[in-house]
């Protein structure tokens, strides 16, 4: 890794962080106070550092007023269903690619994570004539499903190496035990990898809570919105110029993906780094 | 109680035949190690035995029954891995009832075969722990007690002791010659240690690139080699092998250093000759039947020292075993007196020949 030793090198280091941190965090800054100002102090020509006199009107207004808690509601819907689904068969996959040796493993890891390198624009190219055909146009088990695009190839691909790394031995020894395949992998693999399966979870429901395209062009109805393009169209037109509703909004949809990782962050951490050292 | 019967068992890897047709019968009882360089095949063949692994082709049946196809849970058979492969999630009584609960075993009697079992091994106040709060030596009794619990036919330990230090071994050792006298199960033991092969095994089978070189009781390993490998595998320090060179008289053979005498009655020609450590002893130069040398180094363990003598003339070392308190001088010319009688000969496809050893032997 890098040398720290020399009191140069320390300082350019921080110095890099500090530029890093600066555009990391600034707007995230930018929207917390902003949402906390009042109309009369947003629209100032020279903007305060900070609100003068905080308040939380946006948010009580945007909360009480607006749809966005129908937004939030369909996205918590929609983003457990994809992530539960994902999970579940990337646990399935993953643990078939890392454990049993069959024609066609390989080709087939590599076809399903070459998947992931379309954008994924491109893929609903492909996804909205089948969901058409399908007839789950408009519909929230359609939008679950195309969602499985997002994170699929990555979390299979994350477990596959984490099961990898079980040793075999461990598997032997239920065998012997006298377990059956499934049972080894539902007593004995999923219950020492915890980490692994909650930070796909975490990461299948980022992705899906944060889709804009997707909802947008497969979801036509109001009713089953997601908070994407919820926001989009409720603060992003012409007429609207509600600057502090859309901040505080902003925040609000972003609250549970961030209290989701500091609550599982332990888990996730971890996850991460499971396997690189062990 | 079981008998386990191995006919002609093969095992190939792909193209790779590992196991090239093993014959073995284990007794009702009885307790065979399986020895070998590494990667001989040793713990193949055991994975074989406990049904993790399809035979390729051959029979294996246990008290008779063909057990080719039964799955491992049915053999009768547990098996203590090297790397103990507790479940990490699971308490030590969870750990060894789990083959009972998978069993539909009632969970009184779970309860009741485990805290028994605990209590032969003396881990019956470690029940509630997870496997990482345990040492290395409490992990491997709970291995075992996981295989205890189970009560099987037949146990399987594909080296159990090789993961500890040198004291808990021993110590590990003593435990399980305790537990084959006091269940009398028979038992299958893989091992790189001598030392375990000799003093735990009733009988050693010596595996070499998915062979059987020989099968025998540890004394007969160690006093009647059937050929090269097994006699320099068996023992430690290896056995020292010496070139044969011209012939030298009646029964004379020119050797590194000097002349050997061998018996008369050799069936077929000998090419090499091989003596233990413990059969040669430092005497002057020049002494009667003695080959000359020079001490180059020596090992002090205590109880014994061991040196290295080489032989003029040649490249070739000696060991000599010599009892702790003996002092020797490196650098010192010496001669190196063969005992006659525990000389073994090897032709040249490595076949141990009849040997005047062991006609004494015979007639002992
Ligand atoms: N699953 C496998 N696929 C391919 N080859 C294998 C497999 N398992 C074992 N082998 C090969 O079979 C041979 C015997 O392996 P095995 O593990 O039985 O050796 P061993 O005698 O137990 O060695 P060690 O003393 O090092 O444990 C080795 O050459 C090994 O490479
Ligand atoms: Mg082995």
């Amino acid at each position: 890794m890098f040398d720290l030793s020399s009191r140069q090198a320390k300082i350019v280091f921080f110095a890099a962080l500090a530029v890093i941190g600066f555009f990391l965090f600034f707007p995230l800054y930018w929207l917390v106070i902003s949402s906390l100002k009042a109309n009369a102090e947003l629209y100032r020509v020279v903007p305060t550092p900070f609100p003068t006199m905080p308040s939380l009107e946006h948010f009580v207004r945007a909360l009480t007023t607006g749809k966005l808690p129908m937004y939030l509601t369909n996205s918590l819907i929609t983003s457990t269903c994809s992530a539960s689904l994902v999970t579940l068969l990337a646990l399935y996959a993953g643990f078939s690619f890392a454990k049993y040796r069959y024609f066609g493993r390989q080709p087939v890891m590599l076809f399903m994570l070459s998947a992931q390198m379309f954008p994924f624009g491109l893929l609903l190219i492909s996804i909205y004539p089948m969901m058409s055909e399908l007839n789950l146009l408009d519909t929230r088990p359609g939008l679950i499903l195309s969602y499985i695009v997002f994170a699929l190839p990555v979390s299979t691909y994350m477990l596959y190496s984490y099961f990898s790394q079980v040793p075999d031995e461990l598997i032997d020894a239920a065998r012997a035990d006298g377990a059956s395949d499934l049972r080894i992998f539902h007593t004995i693999v999923i219950p020492i990898s915890i980490p692994p399966i909650v930070t796909v979870f975490l990461y299948s429901f980022m992705w899906s809570w944060n889709d804009l395209l997707y909802s947008m062009t497969l979801i036509v109805s109001d009713e089953k919105r997601t908070i994407g393009p919820g926001l989009l169209l409720t603060y992003l037109n012409e007429v609207n110029a509600d600057w502090g509703g859309a901040m505080a909004a902003s925040l609000v949809a972003s609250a549970p993906i961030v209290a989701a990782f500091m609550f599982l962050q332990r888990y996730f951490i971890q996850g991460v780094t499971a396997g690189a050292v062990k | 109680m079981a008998k386990l019967e191995l006919k002609d068992i093969r095992k190939s890897f792909g193209s790779a035949e590992v196991l090239k047709g093993i014959d073995l019968t284990v007794e009702d009882g009885e307790f065979v190690a399986f020895v070998g360089p590494s990667g001989c095949g040793k713990s193949t063949l055991l994975r074989l035995i406990c049904g993790l692994d399809e035979i390729t082709s051959g029979k294996m049946a246990i008290d008779g029954e063909l057990v080719n196809d039964v799955p491992p849970a049915k053999r009768g058979i547990a098996m203590v891995f090297q790397s103990y492969a507790l479940y990490p999630h699971m308490t030590v009584a969870e750990n060894m009832g789990y083959a009972l609960r998978l069993a539909g075993t009632p969970k009184q009697e779970i309860d009741a075969r485990v805290s028994q079992a605990a209590r032969k091994l003396r881990i019956d106040t470690y029940l509630d722990r997870k496997p990482r709060q345990l040492s290395g030596g409490q992990r491997q009794r709970v291995a075992i007690g996981r295989a205890i619990v189970r009560e099987p036919r037949i146990f399987l330990f594909d080296e159990p002791l090789s993961n500890l230090d040198a004291s808990l071994r021993v110590e590990m050792r003593i435990e399980i010659a305790r537990m084959k006298d006091t269940l009398g199960t028979t038992m299958v033991y893989v091992t790189h240690d001598q030392i375990e092969a000799m003093t735990l095994a009733d009988k050693i089978v010596v595996l070499n690139s998915g062979r059987v070189e020989q099968i025998g009781s540890p004394l007969d390993l160690y006093n009647k080699p059937v050929n090269r490998f097994v006699a320099g595998f068996i023992g430690s320090p290896r056995m020292n092998f010496l070139k044969l060179g011209a012939r030298k008289g009646e029964g004379g053979f020119a050797v590194p250093g000097g002349e050997v005498r061998l018996p008369r009655d050799l069936s077929s020609s000998p090419v090499e000759i091989g003596i233990r450590p413990e059969h040669v002893e430092l005497v002057g130069r020049g002494a009667p039947d003695s080959l000359a040398g020079i001490v180059t180094m020596t090992e002090h363990l205590g109880s014994d020292t061991y040196a290295y003598v080489a032989l003029e003339g040649s490249e070739e070392m000696v060991v000599v075993r010599l009892s702790g308190d003996r002092a020797v001088k490196r650098g010192e010319p010496i001669g190196v007196h063969v005992d006659p009688a525990m000389i073994h000969v090897f032709s040249a496809d490595g076949l141990s020949l009849a040997s005047a050893r062991a006609v004494a032997l015979e007639a002992a």
